[in-house]
């Protein structure tokens, strides 16, 4: 009998209680890889390299406050921008839905299509929606969520608008970041609010990365000092906006992360504890037989990160396998995207894992390393 | 016959390595679960908490928050003409039109921006919110660019202090005074004159309508007279009703609640049964010998689940405890949390609040793992049989 076997042997004599600390490590593991990639979700918008080149400009004020459209005439002067349109987000809700499940922006179609790089039309064509004003614009993920198809009608009730919308689907796109927009013509927006003369914001975007810099500072300049002074900045940089203004979230989650660990801790020492007190007397016996320390303390450590490592690959690879095959996009109404569960998290999950796997196997083997034989023979508990 | 409740306890005690671990563990896992309801019940209470029962508000049909509702000029002078509209001792109907702008303002720790709600408000609706009390400073003038903020914004955003200037694109909004709002969904504004806001944003229509029903008894009848105009096109509500369903933000927090409470609770009845049955399997002889005392199977099985429950209930009244603990820690250095309101599109500022309701629901839930996890580690002892059980080590 070799050591491997013998520390196997002990790991699985009470098969029910490595089963239950195995499962209880598990979760831990599961939960803290879901806590992790929770917060990664929340706090790194999805980035493509053409979002680097999108540069959203809006009221300086605040979102909600809109800009005037004669702005556009300033813009398309100003050198390094290939593609603008405006962007207004209407805020609608679909059918009889009671929140607005995703987006919806007028957009001046022409210009729009220089924006859409990554986007390809894959059913329908661009045309029929740029030459039909009552038509939109809509991201395949939509079109499959509610079983859509080119030609159909769909109807919205305006939130932040006082009007509401009928538009025909004549093309769809797929291939962005997010494929669930729906765009339609500015000029409809416009002409049922009776031509207020305003736009959202302005979506443009830029040669390349180096001059986008530039870009920004000339667009904010071209506006500073007038009724409507402007905030350019990346599409990245606008998303990071909203990060910050979802507040205090970064910081619970954390706090969450680590009530998870300190229970996965607390769960692993005991379990680890209740396993070797069991064995004092024969533990006692090894040493009587010469078994140094050192060898005690590895056959303690080996079992504690056996178990801990058996957890952690079936709690993390759990997490995995569940947050990749179930569709959370529609599950929770587009709020979470990706949930992408990246080997970097997995890997702090095993390295915790593995971390509680050492600490626990430590005050059993202090206790073992103290307890003189005679002591540990007479063990009874 | 059941077995002295002085045993079990004794029991808990005298293994206090094994459950101390237990304890904890379950200790933490209330406290994740009542910590995240406490942020909940915070934004909850806040909108509970705010308005009066006897005012009206008016917003426009459709839309579900103020900030994203109109009333033009022409329907506030309609609906401040309809009967049945208290009025004042000067003879004036007590309506206020008001004005709810989003501004984006720095955060204090520097970490980006966030937007705050500035409401333009005229001296009545000031009368119609008496749960706002001005506290430092004074109160604005008319046609001033002044603002007065809560004391709970001006320690989240930079510029919000006595003197400060709120930045409002080329304008500038000097902060005159700070009120206090008694911990409302008023705390999270900035008051301004009405008319001054509408100059200052560019605003040619209004938000919203508060106004006070002359009297009590006939309030159905206002609005159902407001909602049936068709020239209106605007919905009333109580106050206190529009309020109470500004609960959206609450909503992500509760099911997380609910999502992490569930798994860690598994995980954690898994470790209770791991320590009820090592404690089942260490007194093999003593559950023997009490057998042979003449205490039933059922007195057994009791036993052990009053020890779960004793051992899972320490561990709830330590996670009620640590909760409440950092509620006094938090109230004490007055730190209020913040979030995005998904009604509203600006932050809204709330307090951690464990109310004693939470925290039975706190304890019993400890008490559903102690349960959960003894049950099968109970039976197991019950299942004994005597003669090899005395035989045992």
């Amino acid at each position: 009998m070799n050591l491997p076997t013998f520390v196997l042997k002990n790991a699985l004599r009470n098969r029910r209680r490595a089963l239950l600390t195995i499962i209880s490590v598990a979760i831990s593991c599961g939960l803290l890889v879901t806590l992790l990639t929770l917060q990664r979700e929340l706090t790194i918008p999805p980035e493509s390299e053409a979002a680097s080149l999108r540069i959203i400009a809006r009221n300086k004020v605040s979102l909600a406050q809109p800009l005037p459209a004669k702005q556009l005439a300033v813009i398309d002067r100003i050198p390094g921008i290939v593609a603008v349109t405006p962007f207004t987000f209407f805020g609608g809700n679909f059918r009889d839905e009671t929140v607005t499940s995703f987006a919806q922006f007028a957009v001046d179609p022409k210009r729009f299509q220089g924006l859409l790089v990554e986007g390809k039309i894959v059913d329908g064509s661009y045309e029929a929606f740029i030459a039909d004003r009552n038509s939109c614009l809509v991201g395949a993920d939509t079109m499959k969520r509610y079983g859509l198809k080119i030609g159909d009608k769909m109807r919205f009730t305006g939130t932040f608008f006082p009007v509401d919308l009928d538009l025909k689907i004549l093309a769809v796109f797929q291939g962005t970041v997010d494929d669930r927009g729906v765009f339609f013509h500015h000029k409809l927006l416009d002409e049922l609010n009776g031509d207020p003369g305003t736009v959202g914001t302005w979506y443009m975007r830029v040669e390349s990365a180096e001059v986008s810099n530039e870009v920004i500072a000339r667009v904010n300049a071209a506006f500073e000092n007038t009724s409507s002074e402007v905030r350019a900045e990346t599409e990245r940089a606008f998303q990071m906006g909203f990060v910050s203004m979802l507040g205090n979230v970064k910081m619970l989650v954390m706090l969450i992360s680590g009530a998870v660990v300190f229970t996965l801790m607390l769960v692993t020492i005991s379990t680890m504890s209740m396993a070797i007190r069991e064995r004092f007397r024969e533990l006692a016996v090894l040493k009587a037989l010469g078994f140094q320390r050192r060898e005690l303390f590895a056959f303690i450590l080996a079992e504690s990160f056996g178990l801990a490592v058996v957890g952690a690959v079936v709690g993390i690879g759990g997490a995995w396998a569940l947050w990749t095959n179930l569709d959370l996009q529609s599950l929770t109404n587009g709020f979470l995207l990706y949930f992408e569960v990246t080997p970097r998290i997995m890997a702090w999950g095993a390295a915790v894992a593995a971390v509680m796997g050492l600490v626990s196997a430590i005050p059993p083997a202090v206790e073992t390393a103290r307890m003189s034989v005679t002591e540990g023979l007479k063990t009874l508990d | 016959m059941a077995l002295p409740l002085k045993y079990n306890v004794r029991n808990v005690l005298v293994r206090w390595r094994t459950t101390l671990f237990t304890v904890l563990g379950i200790g933490a896992v209330v406290l994740v679960f009542l910590g995240l309801r406490a942020l909940a019940r915070g934004i909850e209470s806040t909108n509970a908490n705010t308005g009066d029962p006897q005012n009206l508000l008016v917003v426009r049909k459709g839309s579900q928050a103020e900030s994203g509702s109109l009333v033009t000029r022409d329907q506030f002078r309609t609906l401040r003409d309809l009967p049945g509209i208290a009025r004042n001792e000067q003879g004036e109907p007590v309506v206020s039109a008001e004005i709810v702008m989003i501004v984006s303002a720095p955060r204090r720790e520097g970490n980006g921006e966030a937007n705050t709600l500035i409401r333009g408000i005229t001296p009545r609706g000031m009368e119609l919110r008496p749960q706002v009390a001005l506290v430092e400073g004074r109160w604005f003038r008319p046609g001033q660019r002044e603002v007065v903020v809560s004391t709970r914004m001006a320690r989240r955003f930079a510029g919000f202090e006595l003197g400060g200037t709120i930045k409002a694109g080329p304008d500038r909004l000097t902060v005159v005074g700070h009120f206090d709002g008694q911990g409302s969904a008023f705390d999270s504004e900035a008051w301004m004159d009405a008319d001054e806001a509408r100059a200052v944003f560019d605003r040619e229509q209004y938000s919203s309508v508060l106004l006070r029903p002359a009297d009590p008894l006939t309030v159905s009848n206002l609005i159902a007279r407001i909602d049936s105009d068709k020239r209106l096109a605007l919905r009333a509500e109580s106050e206190v009703g529009y309020y109470s369903k500004q609960t959206m933000t609450a909503t992500p927090i509760n099911y997380l609640a609910g999502i992490l409470g569930t798994a860690m609770s598994v995980g954690a009845v898994f470790a209770a049964m791991n320590t009820m049955y090592a404690s089942v399997g260490a007194r093999t002889r003593e559950i023997g010998t009490l057998r042979v005392l003449g205490y039933s199977r059922r007195s057994i099985v009791l036993c052990f689940l009053i020890e779960g429950a004793l051992l899972s209930l320490l561990g709830g009244i330590l996670g009620c405890l640590s909760a409440w603990l950092i509620q006094v820690g938090l109230t004490t250095f007055n730190v209020t949390f913040g979030t995005l309101d998904f009604q509203s599109f600006a932050e809204t500022v709330f307090q951690f609040r464990v109310t004693p309701d939470l925290m039975v629901m706190g304890l019993l839930f400890s008490l559903f793992i102690g349960l959960a996890g003894s049950f099968l580690p109970a039976l197991r002892a019950a299942r004994l049989p005597v003669i090899s059980a005395l035989k045992s080590l």
